[in-house]
């Protein structure tokens, strides 16, 4: 198993009291809000944090989101370009240069083609379907998010194994007459695609193109059952199996000294779910189509009815349904959140083991990504974390080879 | 004596058109705003004493379907050109709201099957600068900011508590088919302004005096862009003067038809 490392970059300064007034920390603060020095001073820091973990041998992950105080990585091509030159041992890993909110995937293939090749193919894609806000910030229609979704990543994979000169795409919702990259990437035919999705349809998508499939802060139940419908959807179309190493998990994960140490530095990782999550309704449950219609009964009543409607509720894109299920979500403690398999904290041996019983859980998984700074964690928290992860818990992962699924 | 709503589908290019009709008359031809028809509307009934009202759901509206990439305003304008060929006669063609914008496109393109336009609250055209949106962002508004926007009467706002599981699930489903059509560039055609002018039919443009997602002096652009169009307000109603003052509103309309 391998480890990847992220921290999302972001703006946890903003006074409490502004934040629990707002009625929504992403997409609509003001940006005065943000001091660019104090901006600038968070950038300095993750990006020691990710220079941190090359030295000690852990591949990093790049996110990108907008407008708010949850990240302030915006564009996700930009840090990785910075990660190239300053990473020399791991793998980087884009997850996320928003694909199915820009205008232009072409320019996208050209933004990884150049990191790929800075990177010398140390690279790896990886594409989310987004929601909530997002859809504000970008200005594109959240209803057909998922084909364009696809589509965009049918345009960015000719464009990057294209060697023959200009050639055209005329689909649904991309237009680009004259395509030809220079450079193209670095590994040929293109660098190992990854795609973060939960649900059955777009897990069987995932599986069919065999790229590999992370959920994020899903839990064990909802994993097992997208990775199970990514590996029915492969046996239905007769194709080969696959093995662990295409399949992923990301959780927020703090390793301390102490029990006491790992577990304080998960609350603080909670941050991401208790504040940086809340987002007026119409980005989140009154999104056209972030919710199909028949969950409609849970999102307009303010009094809900008992199981009115279908429960919905996804962490990543703090879409809830007025269920009080989905409310608890943003009230989590550390224990509970680590006992719904979101969180890993605790002593080195612990986050093992916590690791390896959510392996076992999920029918096994060859790739953890960390959400290991988040909120008011400082940097010198963040770097100890990393440092006893690495050395005390990601030798043991490294020992657990990929296994035959399917 | 109240006329029956009858509700109908037709079969049309591959959608399943649900039509509501009442009343009789010379053909009034309803196009809804952001949520279809009631059939107990009282507007309905008001204006079914002097006309045959028809009143179609957009595609992805109430019951109508809406086919596999059927996604643009485009597709919708063709099917109702398509429409207005199967009703007979020429029409009074009422359009409400995002109804308005489609009512504007119709008679641009074509007054050989209309005889009258009305305007109520309509969308559908730029007249503010580039820095200055001229119809409240409704899928970027706080539902609360766009209620007070929609109602000069809040309590004539649609109580979601009240409703059954059944209409809610519609609401949602009609509110993400608007979401598709009006979308980019939001809920307008940039070039609509510059052909008002070939309209050739009598028109009233109607407008809610309290209207907040888009302002009386935003009507009263879109009437003066229109030859010989008339423009009047109607007190005491927000976006939807036909459901917030629905005899104010049929004396207008009923009294423009003759």
């Amino acid at each position: 198993m391998d480890a990847w490392w992220q921290c999302e970059i972001p703006y946890p300064d903003v006074d409490k009291a502004i934040t629990d007034a707002a009625d929504s920390v992403r997409a609509s603060l003001p940006n005065r809000l943000c001091d660019p020095e104090t901006a600038a001073r968070h950038f300095d820091e993750v990006m020691d944090e990710f220079a941190y973990c090359d030295e000690l041998g852990m591949n990093v992950v790049c996110i990108e989101h907008h407008a708010g105080i949850n990240s302030m990585i915006g564009s996700n091509p930009m840090i990785t370009g910075a990660l190239a030159r300053q990473t020399k041992n791991v793998r980087v890993l884009s997850l996320g240069t928003l694909i199915s909110l820009r205008p232009d995937p072409v320019r996208v293939a050209e933004e990884y083609a150049t990191a790929d090749t800075m990177l010398r193919g140390r690279f790896d894609i990886g594409f989310v379907k987004s929601g909530g806000t997002e859809f504000a910030s970008a200005n594109m229609q959240p209803m057909n998010n998922e084909e364009r979704f696809w589509e965009a990543i049918d345009l960015v994979s000719k464009a990057l194994t294209n060697h023959d000169g200009p050639i055209s795409w005329e689909g649904k919702h991309f237009h680009h007459r004259h395509i030809n990259l220079w450079p193209g990437p670095y590994q040929r035919p293109m660098p190992p695609m990854w795609a973060a999705t939960g649900d059955p349809r777009s897990a069987a998508e995932v599986g069919r193109r065999g790229f590999r499939h992370v959920l994020v802060l899903r839990g064990p139940e909802g994993t097992k059952a997208a990775y199970e419908a990514h590996r029915k959807a492969r046996r239905e179309a007769g194709l080969p199996r696959v093995t662990t190493d295409n399949f992923a998990y990301a959780a927020m994960v703090y390793v301390g000294e102490t029990e006491e140490e790992g577990i304080a530095g998960g609350e603080k990782l909670l941050w991401f779910l208790n504040t940086s999550l809340k987002s007026a309704p119409q980005y989140n449950k009154l999104l056209p189509g972030a919710a199909p219609p028949q969950a409609a009964p849970g999102l307009y009543r303010t009094k809900p009815k008992a199981d009115a409607g279908i429960t919905f509720k996804d962490a990543e894109k703090g879409v809830t349904s007025a269920s009080q299920n989905a409310q608890k979500l943003m009230q989590l403690s550390a224990r509970e959140a680590m006992q719904q398999g979101i969180l890993f904290a605790g002593t080195p041996d612990q986050v093992h083991r916590q690791i390896t019983e959510f392996y076992d859980k999920v029918g096994g998984f060859g790739h953890l990504v960390l959400i290991g700074r988040s909120g008011h964690m400082t940097h010198a928290e963040s770097m100890k974390g990393i440092k006893l992860f690495s050395k005390e818990v990601l030798p043991r992962l490294k020992e657990i080879a990929p296994v035959e699924v399917g | 004596m109240s006329n029956e709503v009858r509700t109908e589908s037709v079969a049309l290019h591959g959608v399943e058109l649900e039509v509501k009709r009442t009343g009789a008359g010379r053909t009034l031809l309803f196009l809804h705003g952001f949520q279809p028809v009631a059939p107990e509307a009282r507007f309905l009934q008001l204006l079914g004493r002097r006309a045959e009202v028809v009143a179609p759901s957009h595609p992805g509206f109430g019951g109508s379907s809406r086919p596999k990439d059927f996604e643009s305003v485009y597709d919708v304008l063709n099917l109702y050109g398509a429409f207005l060929e199967t009703l007979p006669g020429k029409v009074t063609l009422v359009g409400s709201s995002f109804g308005g914008w489609l009512a504007a496109e119709l008679a641009v393109r074509s007054c050989d099957r209309i005889e009258r336009l009305v305007l109520v609250d309509a969308l559908g055209i730029k007249v503010s600068p580039r820095d200055v949106p001229d119809i409240l962002d409704v899928f970027n508004t706080h539902p609360a900011k766009v209620k007070q926007a929609m109602w000069a009467d809040l309590s004539k706002a649609p109580d979601h508590d009240e409703m059954t599981d059944e209409q809610l699930i519609a609401l949602h489903r009609n509110w993400g088919s608007l979401s598709l059509y009006g979308w980019h560039p939001y809920m307008h055609n940039p070039r609509l302004a510059a052909w008002l002018d070939r309209i050739k039919v009598p028109t009233l443009v109607l407008w809610g005096e309290q209207d907040g997602i888009v302002k009386p002096s935003y009507g009263q652009a879109y009437a003066q862009r229109i030859p010989g169009a008339r423009f009047a307000t109607i007190a005491g109603a927000g976006h939807h003067p036909e459901l917030e003052q629905p005899d104010h509103f049929a004396d207008h309309v009923l009294g423009f038809i003759g």
